[in-house]
């Protein structure tokens, strides 16, 4: 497992908002049934003082840590403050923030990313689903009841074909060690690089799935980083050039970034690339 | 979303970078008024949101006493598939050298990329890969509000004392209109000084909203009725529908049809945590399409659930076959729901897509 396991302690930010007030409780159950510690705490300026979904909230990030041990956070900010509650967290010093929030204007998240990682802490996402480690820690809203404690890393650009993804590989009897979704924007702070040098150095992972979709080339740039035994799918090889695929960062510009090319380069690199997602599990079992 | 080019020339000239003397025309007579302000040779230019035009006719330079009749044919054309509703008509600038710059969001660095050539005028992927020692690169810090000097003299050399102010304008231009490409193509240097001759700016669609400017410009009805009801939407050109809830798993849902030989109509995600409303709409939206003989509609429940999906399907009431996928949360609600009423149901997106492609057939 990567990035955090059941002793970290988690603060969430936007605690009091409608995403907020229905994650909390569903991460927190997660870590009960685990025995991990779970959400510690809540963060809303101007509501410190209240609880949601059985929390304590506080205004700031600062208030939360002087009562409370935490590592990592969770953002459900809205978009328009959702950069600057990553700010926050990275001044404060927690050294893992994972941002949910979608449609953050891309400079915010340019300078937020930057500034974390000039205070030494790390961002996943934003637009992320978050991260599972099934057995250990949930920190966002991946669906816990699909997954299950294994030996293969997953690691997409995706919400929903990550969860699809997880399920089928449950179905086959296949377990994941650590499910990360780095986010749908085109600027994402933890990237493909990232997270498969951190497989590479886990023990428990043997083999790591590689989900990824049109636009930039973050998928050749993290396959070539690493030794480690992958499968790769990419999404949107009918996708349309100069159309969002919904998310933000699905988009073909310049002739760049369509899913044939990726395809076409992840094989050149000897990566076994799934042409359907319900291949994935026969693909991985090889390398088990 | 792509700015017009005079949308963009303008915002360049708001920052102090000079732009050919213009004017938008909608009609050959509003040509006619202005014919006296550009000199004796006008250049023309069609104000479509596409790449390529001049090589597609959609720049022409004229004389000026025919240019009001050359106007009146380049309104008639289409220009790589976009009517021409607009023309810019410029003066002729007497070019000396071209060059090019842009700025842009870079994802492998998470920075903002400025890119310069000594050639300009062409198409910078081309030269990239033609001459790539040619197109001079750096990535600058987003925590600063201008490009350091020492950058700019790694970019430009021995331009630098000429080109650093336009290239700092430039940068404010894209930091401050939430672009992510700003771009001058070409940079011309003229007797008069140096002038943007061609310019694009790409705004970033999360930030349409603070920089004031409307959303869905370049879509059409159906993307924006969809755009409304919160769907990401996209056009497509075959017969089965689809339905998905999330952008990826909807893509592996479109791209799966076609490895099984069937054509997708849309793209449409109903997003996270779709309720029964949504989903009515979402149906009701596919359906009404007339090229769609079947609709697939795969739903993996996280935060969405099953059963308000199945009561989604049933509001709807349509009359094309729906071929339903339903995993995830309250999966089993969802399907009782839709038992016996006429729907067929699959465990797998690879059944489901199968399904509806031999139902085609």
């Amino acid at each position: 497992m990567i990035y955090a396991d059941r002793s970290t302690g988690v603060i969430v930010t936007g605690a009091t908002g409608n995403q907020g007030k229905f994650h909390i409780p569903l991460m927190n159950a997660y870590a009960r049934q685990v025995g991990g510690r779970g959400i510690v705490a809540g963060v809303t300026p101007g509501k410190g003082g209240q609880e949601s979904a059985g929390v304590p909230v506080y205004n700031s990030i600062r208030d939360a840590l002087k009562e409370h041990d935490a590592g990592a956070a969770v953002v459900f900010v809205p978009a328009g403050a959702a950069m600057d509650s990553v700010m926050e967290c990275a001044y404060a010093g927690i050294g893992l923030i994972v941002a949910i929030t979608e449609q953050i204007p891309v400079h915010d998240t340019m300078k937020a990313i930057e500034y974390a990682r000039l205070q030494g802490s790390v961002v996943i996402g934003p637009n992320s689903p978050g991260l599972l480690s099934p057995g250990e820690c949930k920190l966002g809203i991946i669906p816990a009841q699909l997954a299950t404690r294994g030996n293969v890393g997953v690691v997409s650009r995706s919400g929903t074909l990550t969860y699809e993804v997880i399920h089928e590989l449950t179905r086959a009897g296949i377990g994941q060690s650590t499910v990360v979704g780095l986010g749908g924007d085109p600027v994402i702070g933890q990237t493909f690089t990232d997270v498969l040098r951190l497989f590479e150095d886990d023990p428990e992972t043997e083999a790591a799935v590689l989900i990824g979709e049109v636009g930039g080339s973050l998928e050749e740039e993290g396959a070539a980083s690493t030794d480690l035994p992958l499968v790769a799918y990419v999404a949107g090889v009918t996708a349309p050039p100069e159309k969002r695929m919904g998310h933000a960062g699905a988009i073909i510009e310049g002739g760049e970034g369509d899913a044939r090319s990726k395809i076409r380069r992840l094989d050149d690199m000897g990566i076994a690339v799934a042409e359907r997602p319900g291949e994935i599990p026969d693909l991985i079992r090889g390398y088990l | 979303m792509r700015l017009a080019e005079y949308e963009a020339k303008e915002i360049l000239k708001g920052y102090g970078i000079p732009i050919p003397v213009g004017a938008v025309i909608r009609s050959p007579g509003e040509l006619e008024v202005r014919l006296g302000d550009f000199g004796d040779e006008i250049v023309l230019k069609a104000q479509v949101p596409v790449g390529g035009r001049g090589k597609a006719g959609g720049i022409l330079v004229v004389r000026r006493d025919e240019a009001i009749s050359r106007a009146a044919d380049l309104f008639e054309r289409e220009i790589r598939g976009f009517p021409v509703k607009e023309i810019l008509a410029e003066e002729r600038l007497a070019i000396g050298k071209e060059y090019y710059l842009s700025i842009a969001v870079d994802r492998s660095s998470r920075q903002p990329l400025v890119l310069f050539a000594g050639a300009g005028g062409v198409e910078i992927e081309v030269v990239a890969r033609e001459q790539p020692d040619a197109v001079r690169r750096i990535t600058v810090s987003p925590l600063l509000a201008e490009i350091p000097p020492f950058a700019l003299r790694d970019l430009l050399g021995d331009l630098a004392k000429d080109l650093a102010p336009v290239a700092n304008r430039l940068f404010r231009v894209f930091l401050e209109k939430d672009a992510i490409l700003a771009e001058i193509n070409p940079l011309v240097t003229t007797p008069k000084g140096i002038f943007a001759a061609d310019a694009k700016i790409i705004v970033d669609e999360s930030a349409l909203a603070r920089q004031k400017l409307p959303r869905g410009r370049a879509q059409s009805d159906r993307e924006r009725e969809a755009e409304a009801h919160g769907f990401s939407y996209v056009d497509l050109d075959g017969d089965i529908g689809v339905i998905g809830n999330g952008a990826g798993l909807t893509m592996a849902t479109i791209d799966l049809i076609a490895l099984y030989g069937g054509k997708a109509a849309n793209f449409l995600d109903v997003g996270g945590g779709a309720d029964r409303e949504r989903v009515k709409h979402a149906v009701q939206l596919v359906a009404g399409l007339s090229s769609v003989k079947v609709i697939v509609l795969n739903i993996l429940g996280g935060i969405t659930r099953c059963d308000e999906v199945a009561r989604g399907i049933l509001d709807a009431g349509i009359s094309q076959k729906v071929m339903v996928r339903l995993a995830g949360v309250n999966e089993n609600e969802g399907r009782a729901l839709l038992a016996g009423k006429g729907y067929t149901m699959y465990e797998t997106m690879d059944e489901t897509v199968l399904a509806a492609v031999e139902a085609i057939r």
